[in-house]
């Protein structure tokens, strides 16, 4: 990989020396947390067609890992030495936006038009359009249904109940049911079931205008957590610190445990796996249809600073095309941002996909900034506590979230 | 007690200090030989040894992690720092040394508190500064951060030993009309190698081993050190085991081969340069 | 003495340095942390309430408490493993030069490649010690070391020493070839015992030894994130998240400059202090 510097430095001799029609090549240097090996999004293979409809831009693609784009990112967006178009989130658009690093898109460009409004407001910043949004993906409940079947079970659970009562089957057969990490699985859980339950709109909890420790949904929510311990679906202490990154992942995978709260970008890795029997199901609630959590995952945002302006729009367009939106969907298994409603999951998606039809789709609230950033390792922390001290009570748990919330706004 | 019994009391105490020793190296054995173990291998049988060497770990780790330049790149920093420490290092300390007024001592406090400091207390500012200098990314940048950060300690290292250097010799030096300079540059310097060499220790170590200022201050992998390579490389999430041994095996080669050769004089110097 | 004009010059380059990437960021810093700044961007001067949350939160508190536990553990643990094992080694001389050197081999290697390694010797299914341990037949003994907020800050202190304690054995080797020889031989001609030659004799005048060991280990441990930064990310529920990592965590996690810049402040005052106290008092017990 050519650092950017050098280029232009050739571009700008190649100005000096040549006339103005050779130096129309442009290089677009693109950062992405997708694209190498693990997760490749489809992009290596998307790239390559682009270059070849546009045989005036070079594209590069360097992968960094998300937690590494909040490093490194920044100082070459600050520094003059940006990359022209990155791969970005709702937290990411919120710092860099609002500091002027990004290049407002427009509300105007035909692809936001076909935005669902819901979307939209939650997109638009200030109103400014930063990110040209990919795939809004699912996070719900793996289930291997070959072990639900051992225990004569056919169908994922959807409810408490039939949760409650897959874990006892599962546990009286000595199989392990749950995966129910303090990082991850058990936050999708509790805020999936939290907002649910309750009645307030969660913005208003992420404002503070709202506390957790008062929220009708948030106290059922984590009784219904209680409940689960109860019907011994997990052994918190062991789940307490497992490393839902890895450790989590390995466990599922090797058969050891029925079901896990998860992301659907693991159902490609999971696919893989021989003998691995599985579904993904929606997160089971107190709603027959379960909830599908559904997470407006990533984008594409240009660099204010970029020089290529042109050559990064035109790239950024060209993603939003129906056909190229569906080559990364499909690789994910995830959903189209846009209003024509296509979907990139395989068949063992279904009863997400269902929950989704039935009208239980809640969102992410950290992907839409209805809950700010810091919020989030808070809730981790806190469930992690709890699961090693299951006789803290709910406001002990969820002080916590609201002191993280009021920290974050100052 | 007889001697045989004397005998075999050292033995016996030998073996068990060398069986100790022995046990702390176990993780570095370990670390050799699951670098050279697949996967699956890991996944069944945690704790075997390789049935065949997977070799297809390094020929990938060494490809992703772009070894030899960020070997090369660790090297081509570590030299530069090392001048430019042993040289502003050592000008500095020379009046330092010689000198005890209030600047001097300001000073000195001042290096003192450098060598307190830990590095992201620092960071923050510095981002601005490259930024605002345009050395973000940067060769001179990286290695002028290395340079400041090392600077205190270089400082003290050279005062300790040009105040060890004898009075009169300065003195002589001084009647014959040197300058101050031609006194530094012929009769001070030439004097400076083995407090050099053990200041070329510390850094080379530091400058192999940091891992916050290349994450910061670098963004382009052409101008990785090993230790970011690695670190990239490995990442953060779904760690897995077949790519970090090998990629921590590289990572730690090329100082673990030149300790094995300069053992004793790497252990002497870093020690001594402790001591002083 | 130089003249003002050498004294000036020799210093120019160094003071250059020092002060670009130095003294200046540290009063930045200072500044930095009355605003809210978020690196990038306009900020606010907000006064002490940077400083206010901090106190009147338990989360910092907390990590200032698990970074002091950090550091006696790793402290107390490495100088007296160190001291132990320069002392077995000091009469063993056949063995002598090859253990030293095989101790010290872990400080060559660095913080990341350290802490990945242990992070999977600790894993909690195909991890090192918990499979030795079930191969043991010790099944009961298998523990999630990391998982744990019990054991996690002491499983990370240990793979930090068993990175260092080579370095501390060196420097009291190097104390122990600094005791003249007649000194030992008066001692055993005196009929004392091995250990008491260690305890009334060499104990005593290592004290130099002492002093560098636990100075050089302090502001080390003191300082560093490296390790809980890679093994467990501060987790679980904070257990291992001393102050140094939260400083990171503020400033790239939550991009809360101004906020990791009034922590930033509080570390370094603590960091001099300590190294302060430390050394009146290590060298003042020296004397005696």
């Amino acid at each position: 990989m050519r650092p950017i510097s050098h280029l232009t430095a050739l571009s700008a001799l190649a100005l000096c020396f040549t006339t103005p029609a050779f130096s129309q090549s442009v290089t677009l240097e693109v950062t992405a947390w997708k694209g190498n090996e693990a997760e490749p999004a489809g992009l290596p293979e998307l790239i390559a067609h682009f270059e070849e409809q546009h045989p005036d831009i070079d594209v590069e693609l360097n992968y960094i890992g998300r937690l590494d784009t909040d490093t490194v990112v920044p100082p070459r967006l600050q520094g003059g030495d940006p990359p022209d178009v990155m791969m970005t989130d709702m937290p990411l658009i919120e710092v860099w936006g609002i500091a002027g690093l990004l290049t407002d898109l427009g509300t105007d460009s035909e692809w936001y038009g076909r935005i669902p409004e819901e979307l939209q407001t939650a997109l638009t910043y200030d109103g400014a359009a930063y990110i040209m949004p990919l795939e809004v993906i699912g996070m719900g409940n793996f289930v291997n249904m070959g072990l639900l079947r051992e225990v004569g079970i056919e169908e994922a659970p959807f409810t408490i109940e039939d949760l409650v009562a897959a874990c006892g089957a599962l546990s009286d057969a000595g199989i392990n049911p749950m995966i129910f990490t303090g990082g991850f699985s058990a936050p999708l859980f509790l805020i999936a079931n939290g907002i649910e339950a309750g009645e307030v709109d969660p913005a208003t909890l992420g404002s503070g205008d709202a506390t957790f420790a008062e929220d009708a949904g948030f106290n059922t929510g984590m009784d219904l957590v209680r409940q689960l311990m109860d019907a011994e679906c997990f052994d918190p202490e062991t789940q307490a610190g497992l490393d839902p990154w890895s450790t989590a992942l390995a466990e599922f995978q090797g058969g050891n445990f029925a079901m896990m709260p998860q992301g659907a970008w693991n159902i490609t890795a999971f696919s893989e796996i021989e003998g691995l029997d599985f579904v993904f199901a929606p997160i089971p609630s107190s709603q027959d249809s379960g909830v599908a959590l559904d997470l407006f995952g990533i984008g594409w945002s240009i660099a204010s600073g970029s020089e290529n302006q042109d050559a990064a729009r035109t790239f950024v367009n060209w993603f939003a095309q129906p056909e190229q939106i569906q080559v990364v969907i499909e690789a994910e298994a995830a959903y189209s941002p846009f209003d024509d409603g296509a979907s990139g999951t395989p068949d063992l998606a279904a009863p997400y996909d269902a929950a989704r039809e039935a009208g239980g789709i809640i969102n992410y609230p950290f992907a839409l900034l209805q809950w700010p950033k810091p919020l989030e390792a808070e809730i981790w922390d806190s469930l992690t506590g709890f699961l090693l001290n299951p006789d803290r009570g709910n406001a002990e748990v969820l002080e916590r979230w609201d002191e993280a919330v009021e920290d974050a706004d100052f | 007690m007889t001697t045989a019994i004397r005998q075999l009391h050292g033995v016996l105490v030998h073996a068990a200090v060398l069986a100790l020793v022995l046990l702390m190296l176990t993780p570095l054995l370990y670390m050799l030989t699951m670098s050279f173990r697949t996967g699956t291998e890991i996944a069944e049988h945690p704790l075997g040894l390789p049935t065949e060497l997977a070799w297809e770990n390094y020929t990938r780790a060494f490809a992703s992690m772009n070894y030899l330049r960020s070997v090369a790149n660790s090297i081509g920093i570590t030299v530069s720092v090392t001048v430019l420490t042993a040289l502003f290092g050592s000008m500095a300390a020379f009046p330092l040394a010689r000198n005890s007024t209030p600047a001097a001592r300001i000073f000195i406090m001042l290096v003192a508190l450098g060598l307190a400091t830990p590095n992201f207390v620092t960071i923050t500012p510095i981002f601005v500064i490259f930024r605002d200098l345009g050395l973000l990314d940067t060769y001179p940048g990286i290695i002028l951060a290395f340079t400041a950060l090392n600077l205190p300690l270089a400082v003290f290292f050279y005062v300790g030993f040009i105040g060890s250097i004898p009075k009169d010799l300065l003195e002589a030096a001084k009647l014959d009309n040197c300058s101050d300079w031609q006194i530094f540059w012929h009769i001070i310097r030439p004097l400076l190698g083995p407090a050099t060499a053990t200041l070329s220790l510390f850094v080379m170590l530091m400058v192999w081993n940091d891992f916050t200022y290349p994450l910061l201050l670098l963004t382009d992998r052409e101008k990785f050190t090993v230790t970011i390579s690695v670190y990239r490389f490995v990442g953060n999430q779904n760690i897995q085991p077949d790519m970090l041994f090998p990629a921590a095996v590289l990572g730690s080669l090329p100082l673990l081969v030149l300790f094995v050769v300069f053992q004793r004089r790497i252990v002497a110097g870093v020690t001594a340069g402790a001591v002083k | 003495m130089l003249s003002r004009r050498s004294f000036f010059l020799f210093t120019l380059p160094a003071s250059i340095v020092l002060g670009l990437f130095f003294v200046y960021p540290i009063a930045l810093t200072l500044q930095l942390s009355f605003t809210n700044s978020t690196g990038v961007g306009e900020a606010d001067w907000i006064g002490w309430r940077n400083y206010e949350r901090i106190v009147s939160r338990d989360r910092y508190p907390e990590a200032l408490w698990t970074t002091i536990k950090f550091t006696l553990v790793v402290v107390t643990v490495q100088t007296l493993a160190g001291l132990v094992l320069a002392a077995l080694l000091h009469r063993l001389p056949a063995i002598r030069n090859f253990c030293r050197a095989a101790l010290f081999t872990p400080a060559m290697m660095s913080f990341v490649v350290v802490g990945y390694v242990w992070q999977f010797i600790y894993s909690p299914f195909s991890g090192g010690l918990n499979s030795l341990l079930r191969g043991a037949g010790l099944d009961d003994w298998t523990w999630g070391w990391l998982g744990d907020p019990d054991t996690a800050l002491y499983a990370i202190a240990l793979a930090h020493i068993w990175m260092f304690v080579g370095y501390t054995t060196a420097i009291f080797l190097a104390g122990y070839a600094n005791i003249p020889d007649d000194i030992e031989e008066a001692g055993r001609l005196d009929g004392a015992s091995s250990f008491q030659r260690f305890r009334y004799l060499e104990i005593p005048l290592l004290a130099p030894s002492f002093t560098i060991n636990v100075m050089l280990s302090t502001i080390g441990t003191l300082k560093t994130f490296e390790l809980p930064f890679i093994m467990t990310r501060g987790g679980p529920d904070g257990a291992t998240r001393t102050l140094s990592l939260e400083i990171i965590d503020q400033l790239f996690g939550n991009y809360r400059f101004g906020f990791a810049s009034s922590l930033s402040i509080i570390m370094l005052i603590i960091v001099i202090a300590v190294a302060f106290v430390q050394n009146r008092y290590l060298r003042k017990r020296e004397l005696r």
